[in-house]
C-alpha cells in the first residue's frame, strides 16, 4: 500500500483534508448520539406496561354539577356497577391515574420513617377490589385487598394506608433477597405501610426521560380517589369487544346520570390511542433525529464527492503521470480509496471522542443513558462506508483518465 | 527495440477524420540514439504517445522490444510502461505534491517492489543525476533544470529498455540544456536506447540519427555520426523503410 506518499500528499492539501476529516468526526459524534436517542425512542414505544393493554379502555368523567365528595363518592360506585353490567366489559375500576397517561402522583420511599435520602421513587396508583382484574395485572405474590381496606381518600390527605400492593420491581428494589412479601416500607409518612401483594409489572404513569429508571416501580394504595373534580374509569372489555364496550359505557353512564361531561372527541380513549399519545413526542424526537441523521450523512457525503471530484479535476495531470509511469486503473481507483480511508479514519478517530464526549455532556446536562460503544463502532463503520460510497464514482472518473493527459502542456 | 510498421493513427469525429500518422514506419535498433523531428502538427508527439504506450494506435504493426503490442490490454501495457519504458517531458511532470525522493520512488512502487530496493535505485539514480542530496525538497524548490534532472533519475530508477523523451531542453535556459543533454548522452553511451522528439537541429544533431515526421509519416535523414547537424541520406520511409 501507498500510504506514505498519499498521507506526504495530504500535508500539501491540508484544508481540504482537515475540513472534510472535521466535518466526518461531527457527523460521526451527532449520528451515533442521535441513534442512540432514537433507539431508545423506539425501544421505549414499545415497552409492555404489564396491563391488558388490547382490552382496556379509560372514560374521563368530569361532572357538570357541584356535589359533596360523599355524594360523587356514591355516584362513582354508581357508575362502576353499570359499566360492571355492560354485556361488552369483564370489569371496571376508578383511579387516579393509569400508565402512559403522564404526570401522576409519585412518593419517595423509604425503609426508616427518619431516613433524609429517598431509597428510591415509586408511582402511586389508588384502586379498589376490582383494580387488578380491570387491568390485567398478574399477582405473582400474596393477595388482592379486601372491601374493608379499601376507603375514600382526599388527594390533599397525607395518611398512608396500613397496606398495599407493589410491583415486583419495587419489591426487588426495596428487597433484593426477595423476602419483601409481608415487610414494610414509608412513604413520605411516618407510618409504616405493609406489602401484602406483589404484582408482576405495571408502569408507572409518568413517560418522562427522568422517571425512565424507576419506569416499573409502582404501588397500589387501597383507595378510592376523592372524585369531585372528575375521575377515571378504567374499563377491561371482554376479548374482541373493545368497540362494542367503549360505545355501551358511554351511553351506560349517560343513561346512568346525565349531569357529566364526557368530552366527545377524547373522552373514551382506547390504550392503543393512550399508548400513541403518551409517545408523540417520543416518536417526533426519533423522526426529527432520524432527518438529522440522514442530512448529515447525505451532507458528508455530499462533500466527499465534492472534495475528491475537485481533487481529480486538479490532479488531471498528476493521475496521467502516474498513469504514464505505470499505474493501473485499479492503482489509481486504490489511490483515492486509499486516501479516503486516510482522511476518513482520522475522522472517525476524532469522532468517536467526540461521540462519547458528546454522550457524557448529555448524561451530566440532560440526565441521558449512557450510550454503548456499540453505537460509536456502528457509526465509524457507516461513515467509513458511507466515504467509500462516496468516493467511488469520482475514484472511478479518476482511475479512467487517461495516461495521454501526461503529455498535455496544460 | 522499436518498429512500427505501416502504423497508422486516426482521430474521428463525426464529420471528419484525421490522420495523425499514416503509414507510418520506423525501427529503432536496441543502444540506439534516435531524434525525432518535424513541423509542429506533424504528428511527433502521437508517436510518441504511441511508442510510449500512452495511446492505442489505429492500424499497423508496432513491435516493441521484439513483442507485438497491438492488442493488449490497459494493464498489460500499464506493466510495459512501469518495467520497460522511461520517460522524461518538456514539462518535467514531477508531481508536485512528492519531494524528489518520492517522486523517483513512484514507478518503483508501481512495479511492487521492495522498499530496500527502491532506497537502493533511488539513490543511485539521483546520485547519477547529481541530485543526491536533493531528496527532501520539493519540485517548486528546484531550479528547470534540476527538476529535469529528478524526472530523468525518476526515468533511469525503472532501468527500462527505452528512454522516451519528449522536448527535454524545450523548457531550460541554454546552460540548463546543455547539462541534460550530456545526462542523456551519457546514459547513451552506457547502453541506453534513446528516442527523443525535439525541434532543435542541434539537439538533433546530437544524436546517431534523425527522423523527420512530416504529414504523419517517417523520413530518415540521418544515420551518421554524432554532431553531423547535415542530412547525408534520405529515405522516405513509408517507402522504402527506416534505416
Amino acid at each position: 500500500m501507498q500510504i506514505q506518499p498519499i498521507l506526504a500528499a495530504l500535508r500539501q492539501h491540508k484544508a481540504g483534508t482537515v475540513l472534510i476529516a472535521l466535518q466526518i468526526a461531527l457527523t460521526l459524534a451527532i449520528v451515533c448520539n442521535a441513534l442512540f436517542i432514537i433507539h431508545q425512542r423506539v425501544t421505549h414505544l414499545s415497552e409492555p406496561t404489564g396491563i391488558d393493554e388490547a382490552n382496556l379502555f379509560v372514560i374521563g368523567n368530569q361532572w357538570a354539577d357541584q356535589s359533596s365528595a360523599q355524594q360523587v363518592d356514591a355516584q362513582m360506585q354508581a357508575d362502576l356497577a353499570t359499566l360492571r353490567q355492560l354485556p361488552a366489559v369483564r370489569d371496571a375500576t376508578a383511579s387516579n391515574s393509569y400508565p402512559l397517561v403522564g404526570g401522576g402522583w409519585d412518593d419517595f420511599i423509604t425503609m426508616t420513617p427518619d431516613q433524609v435520602q429517598k431509597t428510591t421513587d415509586a408511582s402511586v396508583y389508588f384502586g379498589d377490589t376490582h383494580f387488578l382484574d380491570t387491568l390485567g395485572l398478574k399477582l405473582i405474590a400474596g393477595r388482592n385487598f379486601r372491601p374493608d381496606e379499601v376507603a375514600p381518600m382526599s388527594p390533599h390527605e397525607v395518611v398512608t394506608p396500613p397496606v398495599v400492593i407493589v410491583t415486583r420491581a419495587l419489591a426487588d428494589k426495596l428487597y433484593p433477597d426477595g423476602s419483601a412479601l409481608g415487610k414494610s416500607f414509608y412513604a413520605m409518612s411516618a407510618t409504616p405501610t405493609t406489602i401484602i401483594g406483589i404484582v408482576a409489572r405495571l408502569q408507572r404513569s409518568e413517560v418522562d426521560t427522568w422517571s425512565r429508571p424507576y419506569a416499573y416501580q409502582a404501588l397500589i394504595w387501597p383507595r378510592r380517589l376523592d372524585g369531585t373534580v372528575g375521575t377515571n374509569y378504567i374499563v377491561r372489555a371482554k376479548p374482541g369487544q373493545l368497540e362494542a364496550a367503549m360505545r355501551e359505557a358511554k351511553q351506560g353512564l349517560i343513561a346512568q346520570n346525565r349531569m357529566r361531561i364526557i368530552d366527545p372527541k377524547d373522552g373514551v380513549l382506547s390504550f392503543a390511542q393512550v399508548r400513541h399519545r403518551a409517545y408523540d413526542s417520543d416518536r417526533g424526537t426519533a423522526i426529527l433525529m432520524g432527518i438529522i441523521c440522514a442530512v448529515l450523512l447525505v451532507i458528508t457525503g455530499a462533500g466527499i464527492i465534492g472534495l475528491t471530484s475537485f481533487w481529480v479535476g486538479q490532479r488531471r495531470k498528476q493521475i496521467g503521470i502516474r498513469r504514464a509511469l505505470g499505474a493501473t486503473q485499479r492503482d489509481i481507483l486504490h489511490y483515492f480509496q486509499t486516501e479516503n480511508l486516510l482522511i476518513a479514519g482520522a475522522g472517525v478517530a476524532l469522532g468517536a471522542i467526540l461521540a462519547v464526549g458528546l454522550n457524557l455532556w448529555m448524561m451530566k446536562q440532560l440526565a441521558m443513558d449512557r450510550m454503548s460503544l456499540l453505537y460509536v463502532l456502528a457509526g465509524v463503520v457507516v461513515l467509513l462506508l458511507l466515504g467509500q460510497g462516496a468516493v467511488f464514482a469520482p475514484a472511478l472518473r479518476a482511475s479512467r483518465v487517461s495516461p495521454v493527459e501526461a503529455t498535455r502542456t496544460v | 527495440m522499436l518498429k512500427m510498421t505501416h502504423l497508422s493513427k486516426v482521430y474521428r469525429t463525426e464529420v471528419v477524420e484525421t490522420y495523425a500518422l499514416r503509414d507510418f514506419n520506423i525501427d529503432v535498433k536496441e543502444g540506439e540514439f534516435v531524434a525525432v523531428m518535424g513541423p509542429s502538427g506533424s504528428g511527433k508527439t502521437t508517436f510518441l504517445t504511441i511508442a510510449g504506450l500512452l495511446e492505442s494506435f489505429t492500424g499497423g504493426e508496432y513491435l516493441l522490444d521484439g513483442a507485438d503490442v497491438s492488442g493488449l490490454g490497459d494493464n498489460a501495457r500499464s506493466k510495459i510502461r512501469n518495467e520497460k519504458i522511461g520517460f522524461v517531458f518538456q514539462s518535467f511532470n514531477l508531481i508536485p505534491d512528492l519531494n524528489v525522493h518520492d517522486n523517483v520512488e513512484v514507478p518503483l512502487r508501481y512495479r511492487g517492489m521492495k522498499s530496500a530496493e527502491r532506497q537502493q535505485r533511488i539513490k543511485e539514480s539521483l546520485e547519477r543525476v547529481g541530485l543526491a542530496s536533493r531528496m527532501k525538497h520539493y519540485p517548486a524548490e528546484l531550479s528547470g533544470g534540476q527538476q529535469q534532472r529528478v524526472a530523468i533519475a525518476r526515468a533511469l530508477a525503472g532501468s527500462p529498455r527505452l528512454l522516451l523523451a519528449d522536448e527535454p531542453t524545450g523548457n531550460l535556459d541554454t546552460q540548463m540544456a546543455r547539462g541534460v543533454m550530456e545526462l542523456l548522452e551519457e546514459i547513451h553511451r552506457e547502453g541506453a536506447t534513446i528516442v527523443m522528439v525535439t525541434h532543435d537541429p542541434e539537439l538533433a544533431a546530437r544524436a546517431q540519427r534523425s527522423v523527420h515526421i512530416i504529414d504523419g509519416q517517417a523520413v530518415d535523414i540521418a544515420e551518421e555520426p554524432r554532431f553531423h547537424a547535415q542530412p547525408r541520406r534520405v529515405e522516405v520511409a513509408a517507402e522504402g523503410g527506416a534505416g
